[in-house]
């Protein structure tokens, strides 16, 4: 576990700022700092932490928010199978499946041995929480003035584009890897990410089922 | 709202867990290459397309160059991090 947690800095250092930045948001939208850390101690999926926040913010019905936010994480519903050759999935597992960890196991855990994989994957997720639950809490708690230095927090931002890059970088020979990407850029391109990021795990489904 | 927010994250988990424990005959196909190669270009690349997008591909190649020169996935992002930043002050 321990080489899995040492293993997850990379992605420590994307989720706190963002983090920070989520937490700072919240407060300021009106929600208690609780409320806040409540959201990333339990939901641990970004994208629709800031959905949820901001939606509820704009007075949409919480149920609604909800659900909306749901939708950005169906994406999620793949990162299990294609993990399976490796981990079984426990639901401690499951929970700590976020896009990152996925990204990085799925190139880390086939070099290692079976006996050790599940170690490694808890350890990345571990590593992965804690950074998100304390940058939460820290720009809950201290949310004034932290978002005045977007410069650095933009910069810090970055290490998630940097480390997707590096982890894609083997796949950006693979056909079927360049056409889902291709269809998710397009999709994100006119404001539909979280559909383009679905669509690319569909068409990443089909491409295996036309091979021999 | 708290009942919104336990619904959600109760769904979150499960849309991770469920697939995950389902039929083993289930096959993932290139779902997993796929996926981060989608993710890397919407995370890198925001819409609409501006001056942002040379300054990420510079920071990119800084961050390439970095896994060539050290092998180290976290050094390697670490230096992307600070071109990107730099980048930004220009």
């Amino acid at each position: 576990m321990m080489r899995g947690l040492r293993a997850a800095w990379p992605i420590a250092l994307g989720y706190f700022p963002v983090a920070i930045a989520f937490g700072a948001l919240g407060v300021q939208a009106g929600l208690s700092p609780l409320w806040v850390q409540l959201t990333s101690l339990l939901v641990f999926a970004g994208a629709s932490q800031f959905a949820l926040v901001g939606l509820l913010a704009q007075g949409v019905p919480p149920l609604l928010a909800a659900l909306l936010g749901l939708l950005l994480n169906l994406r999620h519903a793949f990162y299990g199978p294609a993990l399976r050759p490796y981990l079984k999935g426990s639901p401690l597992e499951a929970f700590f499946l976020t896009d990152e960890v996925f990204a990085l196991a799925l190139r880390a855990l086939p070099g290692l041995p079976p006996g050790e994989r599940r170690g490694y994957f808890l350890g990345l997720g571990l590593g992965a929480y804690l950074s998100w639950n304390l940058g939460t809490a820290f720009g809950a708690l201290w949310a004034r003035g932290l978002l005045a230095w977007p410069g650095l927090r933009e910069a810090l931002a970055f290490s998630l584009p940097a480390l997707f890059f590096l982890l894609a970088l083997p796949h950006l020979r693979n056909p079927v890897a360049l056409l889902a990407g291709g269809v998710a850029l397009a999709f994100h391109l006119l404001g539909q990410t979280a559909w383009g990021l679905f669509l690319a795990g569909v068409v990443g489904l089909l491409g295996e089922r036309r091979q021999p | 709202m708290t009942l919104a927010l336990f619904l959600l994250a109760l769904a979150t988990f499960l849309l991770r867990f469920l697939p995950w424990r389902a039929e083993k005959n289930l096959r993932a196909g290139q779902a997993g290459p796929a996926l981060v190669v989608a993710l890397f270009l919407v995370s890198a690349f925001g819409p609409p397309p501006s001056s942002e997008w040379l300054r990420a591909l510079l920071a990119l190649f800084g961050t390439y160059l970095g896994t060539r020169l050290t092998g180290n996935l976290g050094i390697a992002v670490f230096l992307g991090v600070g071109l990107y930043g730099l980048l930004g002050l220009l």
